[in-house]
């Protein structure tokens, strides 16, 4: 028996367990839901429509207050200049990192896992700071930003798609391997990072240091307009495999059995995330950790298999979370903090909460 | 349903050696044997979950893994005991899962009324919009059979159905099997811990050990002291229960 499967046989084993111990509380609960039968199938698509709808107009909101709040209406060109790029940055960001990572979770089929779990964070960083550390602050691959950006891009690219083509395939796409070996993988980028730091000239680093900090300005045009293009292509090359991820769901011999080639979507699916995570961290640095907060709270929400919802939820939750911490950020912190600090202490702490309930449950 | 020289090494042990044999259609077939012997990896690489090493499993004249796999979904339908679901589901979205093949997603009227029907055939009526991770375990077990009627497929192969159950269901899920091809007409195919629920409902038992095949036949002619002992090691007696042979061991 391999080591999977064993795996799995002891999470049916338990899971058979724990419904064995809940048989009186079940019946109860059924005959609570047989007094509302009916009722919930039909109205989850349109109470989860509704859903949707609130949160939009939240987030239009939040994106009115960014681009309002304190313009002087005399400059109010000017400043919209300077704040529509860094609007439609987060407003990429977080669909990037809320799709990739609700997508990840189905793949991996856990909820508590995100793709910066895996270390592509620290990947960035040592990727960024490699480049300065070969070619220093002053050569085009760091000093001009579209150069910067694509180089980032294809390096990451490159080396995510082998590094974690080669993990998922090794290790069968079990999840605590995965984990495992990428919390390790983190480490081992964070070491070579703070190795080539050590060397480095101290102003090198300043320069070096202001890029591996999470920012949304940054950004121009072109970087948006080569950002957008490239998300199109990937979610149309992957319309197919999108479309079977609520089959996906029932975990891998049920999607087979279904009829899902499911080796192949899961590989192409996994490029996708990591594309999209790679386009989200080249564009504003380490921030995926967001994801596995706006994910979980969409499930939570919305409670659901259907992904369209889950996957606009989770985008939608953190273009909300993004702009109005932004917003914060300009005008009450006046830029002293970055909202990364933000995202990681609030994720820190979901994180622990969502690992504690699990436990509980 | 057929194989030749079916055969599963795992980390260069073979757990099935050379397999060969022809499922009959419109029968209840068990597979038995003791823990290991290749019961479960067989049923798996007849239905494309596992990989095989070598040999020929064919269905229909065609080799499984030449199937496209969204065909061979609508004339073969697996069910395992690794059926953990993170998400919310009710039992109507799980049933209707079940026709994923035909519609995918996007369900016709006459998608809802075979989702429907599987519903009742399972008397799972009263549960539709109960959540699949609050139900107790036997009801779960019925919700997953559900959804591989709504599935709508001439083969049904289940690998250890009565695990995890007590009596009660267990017994009440040989039931529905036996329904399942005689009422249904479908070909069911399934791995069995317990001989006596092979020996009572199906028609046909291949026992096996040691991932080759030791017996197989019909009920009577696998369900003796002689051919029992060999393949469990244990000895056994045979008494007969409304024209059936059960075995006692201890």
């Amino acid at each position: 028996m391999t080591a999977s499967k064993a795996a799995s046989h002891r999470q049916g084993v338990t899971a058979a367990r724990r419904c064995g111990e809940s048989e009186g509380a079940s019946s109860l609960s059924g005959s609570i839901s047989d007094s509302i039968s009916g009722s919930i199938s039909a109205s989850v698509g349109r109470s989860s429509a509704r859903k949707i709808a609130v949160m939009s107009l939240l987030a239009l909101i939040a994106a009115a207050a960014y681009m309002l709040v304190s313009v002087n209406p005399k400059f109010a060109a000017y400043a919209f200049k300077l704040r529509a790029p860094k609007l439609i940055t987060i407003l990429i960001t977080a669909f990037a990192i809320g799709g990739a990572t609700v997508v990840f979770q189905t793949v991996i089929n856990n909820n508590i896992v995100t793709p910066c779990l895996l270390g592509m964070n620290a990947l960035y960083t040592m990727v960024h700071t490699m480049i300065v550390f070969f070619f220093n602050t002053g050569s085009v691959a760091f000093a001009n930003r579209n150069v910067s950006f694509a180089v980032d891009l294809v390096v990451m690219s490159f080396a995510s798609m082998i590094i974690y083509g080669w993990l998922f395939k090794k290790t069968k796409y079990n999840v605590l391997y995965v984990l495992l070996v990428g919390t390790v993988l983190a480490n081992f980028f964070g070491s070579m990072q703070s190795t080539m730091v050590r060397v480095m000239d101290p102003n090198e680093y300043d320069a070096l240091l202001v890029t591996l900090v999470a920012s949304f300005s940054k950004v121009n045009a072109d970087i948006i307009t080569f950002a957008l293009a490239l998300m199109a292509v990937v979610i149309f090359a992957l319309r197919k495999e999108l479309a079977l991820l609520n089959v996906i769901t029932l975990g891998k011999e049920q999607a087979i059995n279904l009829g899902v080639d499911y080796d192949a979507t899961i590989r192409r699916l996994l490029l996708g995330v990591t594309i999209f995570i790679t386009i989200a961290t080249a564009l504003v640095g380490p921030i995926s950790f967001l994801g596995l907060i706006i994910a979980n709270l969409s499930r939570q929400l919305f409670k659901t298999y259907r992904h369209a919802y889950l996957i606009a939820g989770s985008a939608l939750f953190g273009m909300i979370a993004l702009v109005a911490g932004q917003t914060v950020v300009e005008h009450v912190f006046v830029y002293s903090v970055p909202v990364s600090v933000f995202v990681t202490v609030g994720g820190g702490v979901y994180f622990l909460f969502l690992l504690m309930r699990r436990k509980a449950v | 349903m057929r194989s030749d020289a079916l055969t599963k090494i795992y980390d260069g042990k073979t757990v099935v050696d050379h397999i060969s044999f022809e499922i009959p259609k419109g029968k209840v077939v068990s597979f038995i044997g003791p823990n290991g012997a290749g019961k479960s990896t067989v049923i798996g690489m007849l239905s494309r979950l596992i990989a095989r090493d070598g040999g020929t499993a064919e269905f229909e004249g065609k080799d499984v893994a030449k199937w496209k796999s969204g065909e061979l979904a609508k004339r073969l339908a697996i069910l395992t005991q690794t059926n953990n679901i993170q998400m919310k589901l009710t039992v109507w979205e799980l049933v209707a899962f079940g026709r994923f093949p035909y519609s995918g997603s996007h369900l016709t009227e006459r998608d809802n009324q075979a989702v429907r029907q599987a519903i009742e055939y399972m008397e799972l009526t009263d549960l539709t919009d109960s959540f699949i991770d609050e139900l107790s375990g036997g009801q779960r077990q019925r919700a997953y059979i559900a959804m591989v009627i709504a599935q709508d497929t001439e083969y049904v192969l289940l690998d250890e159905p009565t695990n995890n159950l007590d009596i009660y269901h267990a017994s009440n899920m040989m039931k529905i099997i036996r329904r399942l091809c005689d009422e249904l007409g479908k070909t069911v195919i399934l791995v069995l811990h317990e001989i006596n629920y092979a020996a009572f409902y199906s028609d046909v038992i291949c026992a096996f050990v040691d991932g080759k095949i030791a017996a197989f036949g019909s009920v009577k002619e696998v369900m003796n002291p002689t051919t029992l002992s060999a393949i469990y090691g244990v000895d056994f007696e045979m008494i007969e229960v409304n024209g059936k042979p059960l075995s006692i061991y201890y």
